[in-house]
């Protein structure tokens, strides 16, 4: 079914099972060149009551359940452009259709950086980005989306081009709509563009890595840095045994250079004193890294995002249970945000013993409003469980995001279903 | 427009000040007196004429009324209560924290009930290990990071009157401060809120403090919302380790074009301060005398001042305050003068902080701005600014945060000449349009209030506007949070949705349609 209005569309073409969000196949595909045009696109979709799902480098459309229906994917590739980068004010605009990759790039020539770094930097999109709330070890440190973007325009489901924020970092002028947008997966208007607080780029790095290392005493090591007023800009857990005690953990203090080898002296100080018996090496930094990426951007058939308290005493446990069903299971924890993923790799696995692992887990964290979502599934694992795992309840915030979602998308044509309870 | 008596920012007996009275608010409807006294008791209503008046305005004075009721609630189950009962008798509820608010947030509408939450300062859960602290939304600010002291943490947002302010009202105003510079606003501290509706219902955001609870983000929407969607019962808050070490310097500049250079020179060069302050001739002069600061004696041809505060790991601090002070001195400074004590470095601190208190020396009144510009045009927009003032043949003095170029013009005037008051008002809107014309925003940490309110229209579009109201439409359908605040012109929501149509998949979340 070809709609009249988006056959003249740039980049128009029928849709492909390789554009499936979750397994639904758009009807039609377009790419718009400009924002104009895809501004345009919205509202012609609005007056034909289509169905729309927005998609960038494609990096996090396993993240929530399949859209009930799609007519119109639109892609943003096309619009990439820098629209203005103020070095000595420190912001950036960019398209949404811009490769996180090539954003820092730009910044890099100039000494600066956007301090996010999520997986598949090389493909994955600042809408993208946005949209699936996606971040990386620099949380640690920066925060993620909502605590760096400063400024959104996006359109509405009714074809509206909106704004809200602006391009100073201090602004309190009306609601906070950049943040609204943060995590929202296209399911409340299409990014257009967005502006960025930037922070300078450091002059040096260094990580310690801790090669062996229970995830109990990850936490005491972070205790006695944070008593040693240390402030490391990135933190992370690798495990490829996720139940075993086989941790890697990499601490790595970043700025200038006098300052970055006194911490680093400091923080073999601080774990010397607290007498844990870990080899410690800061050579192998680079391979660390790697290893990092290579563990958060595998291939994996499940993916899952797990949320707790930072030093929540059951996270090893809980951790090694949601792991234990899972085919070739990696782990990778952010040990200072409390938030993790636990991957599997090739094939579904025992779909049934997983989503009863997840569904336990749910339960243990629902006392202390943890959390856990698939990001990635093979259908039957998707089959058996709700991907978000939000249902009403007391004092739930589903009904006020029902609200929300029917004020601002109230014929349900953005991706609908797609987002936590069905929205 | 925020015209202040001088001297009355900080003071709650400046509430009594004498001014125009506003009229007395039509009493409330019949049995609601008797029915909020049953649910808070009746020590706590207020409902006698001479003590509503205590309520009638913030720390703006200029704009008051007075309300019909006041309620102070001591937990949350009570807070549900008084909005049910307000909802029922179809009145608007006004939250209201210290009032120390200078956009008019706390600002009664006639009819309204004030809901005052100042009798809820518990402190109910510290947690260190999570760096997670819970309070009650009454917590005076600076509390919390008293109460932190002696295990060596703190909570980051300082605004200047955080001696008095309260933790929900930085909720609602998204309140910033000094250090936000490095540290961010309450948005960047806030974890979690309990809030109660206009209905009544209780809705948790976050309220374990765990980082991203699915859905959308609307405890991010929620700080800063100024009180229109709800009210705040609790809070959970992001604590902080105290910064190992602290640098401070003080430079004088000729002018603030050197000030501003330096600002931009320090920033360019990949520091990250803590805090930098900026305060011009003017402002300085009126420190100097409320403060006993040298700084005039010192430096008689001192045209700006620069405060700057470093802090982190001792060695990084070290580093970064020497390059900063050879910055300075490179960029044209007088003198960098570093405190020899912590003493003389609280009284440079105090000689910032007092600034806009001080300006009852210089002028009987004055108006305070709050814009906002992009840094780098710092000296353009005070050309400007000096250029209008001129013309006015009125006085301007500027004080700063200009890491991240929010304005604080004190527009100064005698409300004794005829026409000089309506002259600031003009000024100061004129400021507010300079600030949009180079890309910044008419309020960085105040909020927008009843204040700000006329110029949402010159900042944002209709279409934005509306966005922004269909948000506030999810929370409150019936516009009784705060009513006539943020929005240039009352909005009604129109309907309520109807009921919604949920699969019953939508309804257990399992929602695999593929």
């Amino acid at each position: 079914m070809t709609r009249p209005s988006m056959a003249t569309a740039s980049g128009a073409r029928a849709g492909t099972a390789s554009d499936a969000i979750v397994g639904r196949m758009p009807a039609n595909v377009v790419e718009p060149a400009t924002l104009d045009e895809a501004t345009e696109i919205v509202g012609a979709c609005a007056r034909d009551r289509a169905h729309l799902a927005f998609a960038g480098g494609r990096t996090e459309l396993g993240l929530g359940a399949a859209p009930e229906q799609l007519d119109v994917l639109l892609r943003t590739t096309a619009l990439s452009r820098i629209v203005e980068h103020a070095p000595l004010d420190q912001i950036v605009t960019v398209e949404c259709g811009a490769r996180i990759g090539d954003v820092q790039r730009a910044l890099a020539a100039h000494g600066q950086r956007l301090a996010l770094d999520p997986p598949w930097a090389d493909r994955a999109t600042v809408g993208g980005v946005i949209a699936s709330n996606a971040f990386g070890a620099l949380r640690t440190r920066y925060g993620s989306v909502r605590d760096l973007i400063i400024g959104i325009s996006f359109v509405r489901a009714d074809g509206a081009r909106v704004r809200g924020g602006g391009k100073v970092v201090k602004n309190v002028a009306g609601f906070d709509l950049p943040k609204l947008l943060t995590g929202s997966l296209g399911t409340l208007g299409l990014i257009a563009t967005a502006t960025f607080r930037l922070h300078p780029l450091p002059e040096t790095a260094t990580t310690v890595v801790f090669p062996r290392i229970a995830l109990a005493d990850v936490q005491r090591v972070l205790r006695a840095a944070r008593e040693a007023h240390l402030e490391p800009e990135a933190v992370a857990a690798l495990a490829s045994a996720p139940a075993s005690a086989d941790w890697q953990l990499g601490i790595r203090f970043a700025g200038f250079a006098r300052g970055v080898a006194d911490q680093t002296a400091r923080l073999r100080e601080a774990v010397n004193k607290i007498d844990i018996a870990i080899a410690m090496e800061a050579e192998n930094a680079g391979a660390f890294w790697d290893a990092h990426e290579r563990a958060r951007a595998r291939d994996a058939a499940i993916r899952i995002k797990v949320a707790l308290l930072p030093a929540d005493p059951g996270a090893t446990e809980l951790v090694g249970r949601i792991a234990a069903p899972l085919r070739d299971a990696r782990a990778i924890f952010y040990p200072t945000l409390g938030l993790g993923f636990v991957t599997g790799g090739s094939g579904t696995g025992d779909a049934d013993a997983i989503a009863a692992a997840i569904e336990a887990a749910r339960r243990t964290l629902a006392v202390t409003g943890g959390s856990v979502v698939v990001h990635d599934a093979p259908a039957p694992l998707r089959a058996r469980l709700d991907v978000w795992g939000v249902a009403d309840g007391p004092r739930s915030a589903v009904p006020l995001m029902r609200n929300l979602k029917q004020r601002l998308d109230p014929e349900r044509r953005l991706a609908p279903g797609r987002f936590v309870a069905g929205l | 427009m925020l015209a202040l008596a001088s001297g009355e920012l900080m003071s709650h007996s400046s509430l009594r000040a004498p001014g125009a009275d506003p009229p007395p608010s039509p009493p409330p409807p019949a049995g609601v007196v008797a029915r909020m006294a049953a649910i808070v008791g009746a020590a706590n209503v207020i409902s006698d004429a001479a003590d509503l008046r205590t309520y009638e305005c913030d720390a703006l004075t200029s704009f008051r009324a007075r309300p019909s009721l006041v309620v102070l609630p001591a937990s949350t189950d009570e807070v549900v209560g008084v909005m049910k009962v307000a909802r029922d008798a179809g009145m608007p509820v006004v939250p209201r924290g210290a009032g120390t608010g200078l956009s008019g947030g706390a600002l009664p509408t006639p009819g309204s009930l004030v809901l005052a939450l100042s009798r809820m300062t518990k402190i109910l859960e510290v947690d260190f290990d999570n760096g997670l602290m819970r309070v009650q939304p009454g917590v005076i600010n600076l509390d919390v990071s008293r109460h932190l002291g002696p295990a060596g943490y703190y909570y980051a947002p300082d605004p200047s009157s955080q001696s008095v302010c309260t933790i929900g009202g930085n909720v609602a105003e998204n309140s910033g401060g000094a250090h936000c510079l490095k540290y961010g606003f309450t948005v960047n501290h806030v974890r979690g809120a309990r809030l109660v509706t206009a209905d009544g219902d209780v809705v948790d955001l976050g309220e374990g403090g765990v980082l991203d609870p699915p859905g959308y983000d609307l405890l991010g929407v929620l700080v800063g919302s100024e009180g229109t969607l709800g009210v705040v019962t609790e809070v959970v808050l992001r604590i902080l380790r105290r910064p190992e070490a602290t640098r401070t310097f003080l430079a004088a500049f000729p002018s603030t074009d050197e000030a501003g250079r330096c600002v931009s020179e320090i920033i360019g060069s990949g520091i990250v301060p803590a805090a930098i302050e900026m305060m011009d001739r003017l402002a300085i002069e009126a420190a100097v005398k409320a403060v006993g600061v040298d700084w005039l004696e010192r430096w008689p041809d001192i045209g700006a001042a620069l405060l700057m505060d470093v802090d982190g790991p001792r060695a990084e601090v070290e580093h970064t305050a020497r390059e900063a002070l050879a910055i300075a001195a490179r960029a044209g400074a007088i003198e960098v003068r570093v405190p020899d004590d912590e003493d003389e470095r609280q009284r440079m601190w105090k000689g910032r902080k007092s600034a806009f208190a001080a300006m009852g020396r210089l002028a009987p009144n004055y108006i305070v701005q709050d814009g906002v510009i992009p840094r780098t045009e710092i000296a353009r927009v005070l050309a400007e600014i000096q250029q209008l003032t001129g013309a006015a043949g009125l006085r301007v003095a500027n004080v700063f945060h200009a890491g991240d170029g929010n304005l604080h013009p004190l527009v100064l005037y005698d409300a004794r000449v005829p026409g000089q008051e309506r002259k600031a008002e003009d000024l100061a809107a004129e400021i507010l349009r300079i600030c949009l014309r180079y890309g910044g925003s008419i309020t960085g940490e105040h909020g927008v209030g009843a204040d700000k309110a006329p110029y949402m229209a010159e900042m944002f579009s209709e279409d934005d506007l509306e966005t922004m109201a269909r948000v506030r439409c999810a929370f409150d359908p019936d516009t009784m949070c705060n009513p006539n605040k943020v929005f240039p012109t009352p909005r009604l929501c129109g309907d309520r949705p109807g009921p919604y149509r949920a699969h019953a998949t939508e309804r257990d979340g399992r929602a695999d349609r593929g």
